[in-house]
């Protein structure tokens, strides 16, 4: 082969990033090139390095292509925050789509002008996970939840719950021993963890999701450069808006599989209906809404033209057949 | 050269550095740097990761613990904690023959559950009780190998700073190993106990006796080292019953001790100072030669080496149980000439990939907490967190609950992983209790050994050559011991399952 | 001039132990208050006197916000604090049992190349610490919790990695001194 590029992330080999997302589209990418493409896999951090360094060995060519969430570096990429704001997101396809069109539209030649992005997903419907149960805002007072970003952070006081910041393989010792008395991870997370046998109640929302996460695949800009026209064209043909929405539709997908875990374990799953969550639940997080505008406008970026715009894109969204 | 090869190489060319006496940090770090220069073709990656690298080791939260075990092992020693645990030891086994040296060992004993270091066990209770033996009439080359096994005990009773490194470095629970250090801790002071017990009756010239004191003055000495156990309950129990992260427990042992010290008058401005520089020197070595093997098992990751070995062993068809009798007797070869940190950092990552994927039959362990709760279930018995993990080998294994037992446990269905998990982790746990064991006897083999040479400087008088010929006595105690925890797992996993 | 750098050495081993001691009050604070919030929290549950225990929560007493990003900025300066001291003393693990033999010109050349090497690569860190929190500094990134910008961490341990730095450059010009004149200057490590 001519190229060989190290794809460096922080999750192990067989969980469903790596294995129905990540491993498809460096399989697509090696076969599209006829092999002149490698793809070297290095799964957990194998390479080095904390997972909210994987930006920044992007960039600086530590590795060649990086996975991250990019909420994992807060501050630096407070665009890609307007989908992790609370009951922001209904449809993940929907905001995976849109993610991919504002990143062309806002954030290329901006926030993102240092790496090549490959992909811009969301996963599947954020829902909580607790050992007492959720069912009206009052019940997380006190509640020490694990959250993964600032937005979730942020969402979390707002309804009155004690944030902690943990990565996520430190969950399952975190819940067994009380350390924590919840967290929130979508579905998908949950059976890898073993989430659903260590809690016994989880929170659905019916309409938007309290939160979502937003991820990206991204590559070291002059490796991308460097490539010869033809293997930068096998890149472009596995990259874009389809492979993000296929991201989003496979990492939603992993969800239902988790759930029924939790289902034929007899755990009670309740979900929040939407006239409860407008009258409960909206209230309390609308002012995030406001102090991010206001955030944003000190970052220079218009903020409720954001919402405005991933809103309509969200809405515009037609799946494929 | 491939990148494989280039991984392979980098061993030798390690090995050479060390041995011309360059720092095990540095000569990690500049193989290194050479090696992913080479790899990465050129200096951008090691560049790169240097922008982040030493900040992120540096300020890893889990190794934040390390410090301050070693604050607490100062603050101790300025609480006269060590002095007490000696006092109160000798005051019970003073009397009998070999019963200075007994009451040492017993001291470092004490010493190793409030101290994360062997180093400053072996440095602390050298000044305690080395004058006190040598006043006794003990020769100088087995009062100075008495005291340089027993400082092993600083790590091999738990907590321990190499257990914590280790922990880290093969994902696995800190409070569960601590655990399954206790026992065999305990077992290394017996047997440190019967080495000073057979070597008298070799050598009677080689130790004295002193008078026995009264009942009403053992006991006093006794209630005297009532904070080593409050600070041990506290620091080891509170990890392991979840009511904080080993880190927390560390801090609050240190503000602990730290108190008991200042109250006890024996924390000044001046000695503070010194426990500062103290911990200064210990942290930044450790921390530097983490850094090192960072930097190292970065690049080895990169040429891919650790799963090209793995998969040789496995595809060679030894049984796990040479594989891992060889790794031990390695251990015991590189520790005659490294110290243990440095040699857990630098083959931890080559290793655990290997023995992880051996079987030495741990689910069978598995089945026998199992069994246990069982037990406690039918008599209707409360089951403690960690005996979950039994039940769900048990259902695993197609055992059936009634609904009220289910209920009752909390526990809900079958776990498909769960054995395979079990049998990982507790292998972990085994494995880390033996490699502790082997590395920490490499402190006390000769030539190399960091105790032996710590203990030595305290008695110019005493030739190296005599401490070396009686420290062999301990070191032997310590290969029988390997041999039973090899062959006994139990010994080593059965407080964990409770 | 030894004794300067020494004392330099000495007083941000000092400055990182005291960073240590106030990460450690810190810690046992936020337990101690997550203690109290919790028992708050159940006495709230049981209807055992509301009125304190409300009160105890209106009090905003409970762990300490963000004690996890402040253990991890502080502690990172606190080791660089300590390289110093370890440095100058001599304190780094090292193997000699093959070089215990060594006539003294080649003893003291390979100490003179050892520390110039350490050196090297003490200044190399540094440096490229100060890349980092530029790079840090320019893209903005935060912690999660307290959300200050991740570059102050970086800053702090980067005046500590250039003591450290400095330190181990001029014990690298001194042993190239002893090198050149043949015998020893600098007393034994301590
Ligand atoms: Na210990
Ligand atoms: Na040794």
């Amino acid at each position: 082969q001519e190229v060989t590029l190290r794809l460096h992330q922080f999750l192990p080999t067989q969980s469903v990033v790596p294995r129905d997302i990540l491993d498809v589209w460096a399989d697509n990418v090696e076969r599209d090139s006829a092999g002149r493409i490698k793809i070297d896999r290095f799964p957990s951090m194998q390479l080095g390095g904390t997972p909210p360094e994987l930006m920044d060995q992007a960039i600086d060519g530590v590795a060649d292509i990086i996975w991250t969430a990019v909420g994992y570096t807060p501050g630096r990429f407070p665009s890609t925050e307007v989908f992790e704001l609370p009951f922001m997101v209904t449809d993940t396809h929907a905001a995976s789509a849109a993610y991919w069109q504002l990143f062309e539209r806002h954030m290329k030649e901006t926030e993102f002008k240092d790496v090549h992005v490959l992909g811009t997903w969301v996963h599947g419907p954020g829902v909580f996970h607790t050992a007492d149960p959720v069912e009206v805002p009052s019940d997380l007072r006190g509640m020490k939840i694990r959250g993964a970003s600032r937005m979730i952070n942020t969402m979390l006081e707002s309804l009155g719950a004690t944030p902690v910041g943990m990565p996520v393989p430190a969950v399952p010792e975190a819940l067994s021993k009380g350390v924590i008395d919840g967290t929130t991870v979508p579905w998908e997370v949950t059976g890898a963890l073993k989430v659903a046998e260590l809690v016994e109640n989880h929170t659905e929302f019916e309409g938007a999701a309290p939160y979502t996460l937003a991820f990206i695949l991204a590559m070291n800009k002059g490796v991308y450069e460097g490539l010869s026209p033809d293997l930068q064209a096998v890149i472009d043909r596995n990259s874009g808006l389809e492979f993000s929405i296929f991201a989003g539709i496979t990492h939603a997908a992993a969800d239902a599989p988790s759930r029924q875990i939790a289902v034929d374990l007899g755990n009670s799953i309740v979900t929040i209906p939407a006239s409860d969550v407008a009258a409960d639940w909206l209230p309390l997080v609308a002012p995030i809404y406001a102090a991010w505008v206001a955030e944003m406008a000190e970052k220079g970026i218009d903020g409720q033209a954001l919402i405005d715009e991933a809103r309509a894109l969200m809405a515009a969204y037609k799946p494929a057949d | 050269m491939s990148d494989l090869a280039i991984g392979l190489w980098s061993f030798p060319a390690l090995l050479v550095l060390i041995f011309m006496r360059v720092p095990i940090g540095l000569a990690m770090f500049l193989a290194g740097l050479a090696g992913l220069m080479l790899v990465g073709g050129g200096p951008v990656v090691p560049l790169a990761r240097l922008k982040s690298e030493t900040f992120t080791t540096f300020s890893s939260y889990s190794l934040s613990i390390v410090p301050m075990f070693l604050l607490m092992g100062q603050f101790a020693t300025l609480g006269g904690m060590s002095q007490a645990l000696f006092k109160a030891a000798e005051s019970w086994l003073g009397h009998r023959r070999g019963g200075v040296a007994m009451a040492a060992i017993g001291a470092c004993a004490g010493f190793g559950a409030i101290c994360g270091s062997s180093l400053a066990t072996a440095a602390t209770m050298g000044r305690v009780a080395l004058p006190e033996m040598r006043a006794y009439g003990y020769s100088g080359g087995f009062s100075t190998a008495t005291l340089a096994a027993g400082g092993t005990l600083g790590i091999l009773i738990p907590p321990s700073v190499v257990l914590v490194i280790y922990a880290i470095l093969t994902e696995q629970n800190i409070a569960k190993l601590f655990v399954a250090a206790a026992l065999p801790g305990l077992l290394a002071a017996l047997g440190y106990m019967l080495v000073i017990g057979v070597y008298v009756r070799l050598y009677p010239a080689s130790a004295g006796v002193r008078r026995a004191v009264p009942y009403a003055a053992r006991f006093a000495a006794l209630a005297k080292v009532w904070p080593v156990l409050a600070v041990f309950g506290v620091v080891v129990g509170g990890i392991y019953g979840g009511l904080f992260t080993p880190t927390e427990g560390a801090a609050v042992g240190a503000l602990g001790t730290g108190l008991i010290a200042w109250a006890n008058g024996g924390l000044t401005r001046a000695t503070l100072a010194g426990s500062f520089y103290a911990t200064a020197k210990s942290s930044a070595m450790i921390f530097f030669i983490v850094l090192g093997a960072a930097f190292y098992n970065g690049f080895l990751a990169m040429t891919q080496v650790p799963q090209e070995v793995a998969l040789w062993v496995s595809g060679q068809g030894f049984s796990p149980w040479l594989v891992l009798i060889l790794i031990l007797v390695f251990y015991l070869f590189l520790g005659c000439l490294m110290d243990s940190l440095s040699m857990i950092l630098l083959t931890i990552p080559i290793f655990w990939p290997v023995v992880q994927g051996l079987d030495f039959g741990m689910v069978s362990m598995a089945d026998l907490h199992a069994a246990r709760a069982w037990e406690a279930l039918a008599k209707g018995a409360p089951l403690a967190p960690d005996m979950l993990d039994a039940v769900h080998t048990a259902l695993a294994q197609g055992a059936e609950l009634s609904r009220e037992q289910i209920r009752a446990l909390g526990v809900r269905g079958v776990n498909q992983g769960a054995l395979a998990r079990i049998n990982i982790e507790q292998t972990a746990i085994w494995f880390g209790i033996l490699v502790l064991i082997v590395v920490e006897v490499g402190l006390i083999t000769p030539p190399v050994g960091m105790n032996l040479f710590i203990i030595n400087t305290m008695d110019r008088k005493t030739p190296m050559g005599d401490t070396y010929k009686a420290v062999l006595f301990f070191v032997a105690s310590d290969l029988i011991r390997v041999a039973l925890l090899l062959a006994f797992p139990a010994i080593t996993l059965f407080l964990v399952g409770w | 001039m030894h004794a300067v750098v020494l004392s330099l050495s000495r007083g941000f081993a000092y400055l990182g132990g005291l960073v240590l001691a106030a990460l450690i009050v810190m810690i046992c604070a936020s337990v101690l208050g997550r203690a109290v919030a919790d028992a708050a929290h159940a006495m709230l549950a049981a209807g055992w006197f509301p009125v304190v225990a409300q009160a105890v929560l209106d009090a905003g007493i409970g762990a300490i916000k963000g004690d996890f990003e402040l253990v991890e900025a502080g502690i990172a300066f606190a080791i660089f604090a300590f390289l110093p001291l370890c440095h100058i003393t001599g304190g780094h693990a090292a193997v000699d049992v093959f070089t215990r033999r060594l006539p003294p010109r080649a003893d003291r050349a390979l100490r003179a190349i050892t520390e110039s090497v350490f050196a090297a690569v003490l200044v190399l860190i540094a440096v490229q610490l100060g890349a980092g929190a530029q790079s840090k500094w320019h893209s903005g990134q935060t912690t999660f919790l307290l959300q200050f910008p991740l570059w102050w961490a970086y800053g702090l341990s980067l005046v500590a990695a250039l003591v450290a730095a400095l330190v181990a450059t001029y014990m690298a010009v001194m042993r190239l001194v002893e090198m050149w004149l043949g015998r020893d200057i600098l007393p034994e490590a301590a």
